[in-house]
């Protein structure tokens, strides 16, 4: 048996041998039919790595594939940034995050049908396009857990539109190319998607994708689009907003608490001022100008507009003198319950109510309050770091440090955060990417992270 | 004992939230008398909350209550009224969702208006609203 083994083993062992000298010889014989693989790198010029995690039920991570698995709810949440496969086959160029689904713009290959735009997610109200069930089940897909491609409506089929720019509320959808047409999609029960109110239209399995006309806007390019959870907003190139949709809280600053169905431009203190951002997610909204000044409007019953004032429902710009101290602002982000700013230092400022970031007390900041910036990684060994960028969703807020490292705070919606658990999270925390995070963007309960690799 | 449930416009659009409430219905041991999708109109929806007539937030609640086909229920259990309150959570959602944060409305709020659910506080409220919304549901009963 023993001496079977052996020659067995003595047999294997020439044979590889002789593959081994084999390989030798062709070596030195001639190096160019050697085969040579070469792993071709995917040139990317944005993002190649994309991050999700969060509730994963609604499908707004885009990562099951098996709809065996996503029945038998094994896949509630994911509490650690998980790398997403569609982020490598596609080169992404913006991306958001909705209520419950996720919309990412792509850019255009041959391979992938030339779609610009796919989404992932609810779609009961079709904020990510029509989707039929293929076979015998005649019926529109509600939830999609896998980003699927939009087809958006264009005048001839040659014409490919690159999208620059999405955004989402709570159920629609936003398309900005990069020609300056803009499309909506989704839910209009309050004008949000810039048409016509319809009484009792039904939403699921629509098929309406809207190409919003130029004439709208008087025939002015829009570079900026920006969403809160039922309130679009459009900024052209000469800083001017238009605004429409729900404005019971005054959140389109046109000067009344009536829906507003068409985009109007919006007046007030931001009349002759250039505005160069737009922030909302929930009901309130703020603005930036190009010299660093803050405006805001909306829901303001957690004095996140208006520090010192009962006023609740603000619906006209204002100028939040308040903020002249802080020094120039070059980044804001408008919560549901709070604000939140970054000053051309790189500091962090917050006021309003929630877990804000100062402690386990869950209380009103009546005042803007610095972030102490040791917490995001500034130290005597790296005094030059500094917060580059600012997000945040209803109840959790997220900042990017010059080191690209990731910080998230706040409440912990099904693990929104990704610090491994589901627990609140009191002060600016890293959250576990494996990358370099170049953007992020917070939706309702899932965030999504555009990365670079750290090489 | 009875009471009156409305899930709100926002939840049932969303079929994870709407399976999970139901699903909480269903573990607290309530027996559903009645079910049913309903879509408020402006008139409807202002009438149905006609005591909240006159607030700040009057215009807000009624727009939203408008917004989609929202799903009322008629529950049936012990106490049902301080239960499903207590099931419920606070009405403020930012507040809510740290001081319950496992309560229905700490789970699938989203701000305080879009607050998930409705429950009637009161054995008058109860008999109220669901004169409103299920006409000729006492009278039924007593035939």
């Amino acid at each position: 048996m023993s001496l079977l083994h052996r020659k067995l083993q003595n047999i294997v062992f020439n044979s590889v041998r002789s593959i081994s000298k084999l390989k030798k010889r062709k070596i030195l014989q001639d190096e160019s039919s050697f085969e040579v693989y070469r792993i071709k790198p995917k040139t990317s010029t944005t993002h190649n790595k994309i991050y999700v995690w969060g509730m994963q039920e609604t499908g707004a991570l885009g990562l099951a594939t098996s709809l065996k698995v996503h029945k038998h709810g094994l896949t509630t949440m994911k509490k650690y940034p998980k790398r997403m496969p569609f982020g490598e086959r596609f080169e992404v160029i913006d991306a958001a995050a909705g209520y419950g689904f996720s919309i990412f713009a792509v850019e255009p290959t041959e391979e992938h049908g030339n779609y610009t735009l796919y989404g992932s997610g609810l779609n009961t109200d079709s904020q990510i396009g029509y989707h039929k069930h293929l076979g015998i089940i005649n019926k529109p897909i509600e939830l999609l857990l896998y980003p699927a491609p939009i087809e958006l409506p264009m005048k001839s089929p040659d014409e490919i539109h690159r999208v620059i720019k999405v955004g989402c509320g709570r159920a629609h959808t936003v398309v900005l190319t990069e020609q300056g047409v803009i499309f909506t999609l989704g839910n209009n029960s309050y004008g949000q998607c810039a048409r016509i109110i319809i009484e009792d239209e039904n939403y699921l399995g629509s098929q309406v994708i809207n190409r919003l006309i130029p004439e709208l806007f008087e025939n002015k390019r829009i570079k900026d689009i920006a969403c809160g959870q039922d309130h679009t907003m459009f900024l052209t190139e000469n800083g001017e907003v238009y605004s429409c949709g729900w404005s019971a809280d005054g959140q389109t600053g046109l000067g009344t608490y009536n829906n507003q169905e068409l985009p109007k431009l919006v007046e007030g203190d931001i009349k002759k001022e250039k505005i160069i951002k737009l922030s909302s997610t929930g009901d309130a909204v703020l603005a930036m100008n190009d010299k660093g000044e803050v405006f805001g409007w909306g829901n303001s019953e957690y004095n996140q507009i208006l520090l010192d004032s009962d006023e609740q429902q603000i619906n006209v710009p204002l100028h939040l003198k308040y903020l002249k101290n802080i020094g120039k602002v070059t980044d804001i982000a408008a919560g549901g319950s709070f604000s939140m700013i970054l000053n051309d230092e790189g500091n962090v400022f917050v006021w309003g109510y929630g877990l804000l970031g100062f402690g386990p007390n869950v209380d009103f900041c009546k005042e803007p309050k610095l972030i102490p910036p040791t917490l995001f990684g500034r130290n005597s060994f790296n005094p030059q770091n500094r917060i580059i960028s600012i997000n945040c969703g209803l109840y959790h807020m997220a900042a990017i440090n010059s080191d690209n490292d990731l910080f998230m705070w706040g409440r912990n919606k099904f693990g929104c955060l990704g610090i491994g658990h589901d627990n609140d999270q009191y002060f600016p925390f890293k959250s576990l990417v494996g990358a370099k995070v170049h953007r992020v963007f917070c939706g309702v309960d899932h965030s999504i992270a555009l990365c670079k690799l750290f090489i | 004992m009875i009471t009156f449930a409305m899930i709100k416009p926002h939840a049932v659009k969303n079929p994870v939230a709407l399976s999970h409430i139901m699903q909480i219905i269903k573990d607290n041991n309530f027996n559903i008398i009645r079910k049913s999708r309903i879509k408020f109109n402006r008139k409807s929806a202002e009438k149905f909350y006609e005591e909240h007539h006159g607030r700040f937030y009057f215009n807000r609640l009624v727009t939203f209550m408008t917004s989609g086909e929202a799903e009322v229920l008629i529950l049936e259990r012990e106490n049902a009224i301080t239960k499903w309150r207590e099931l419920l959570g606070p009405t403020k959602i930012f507040k809510c969702i740290y001081s319950h944060p496992s309560s229905i409305r700490g789970l699938y709020g989203l701000t305080d208006t879009r607050n998930a659910c409705h429950g009637s506080d009161s054995p008058e409220s109860v008999s109220k609203e669901i004169e409103k919304v299920f006409p000729g549901f006492y009278s039924e009963q007593k035939n």
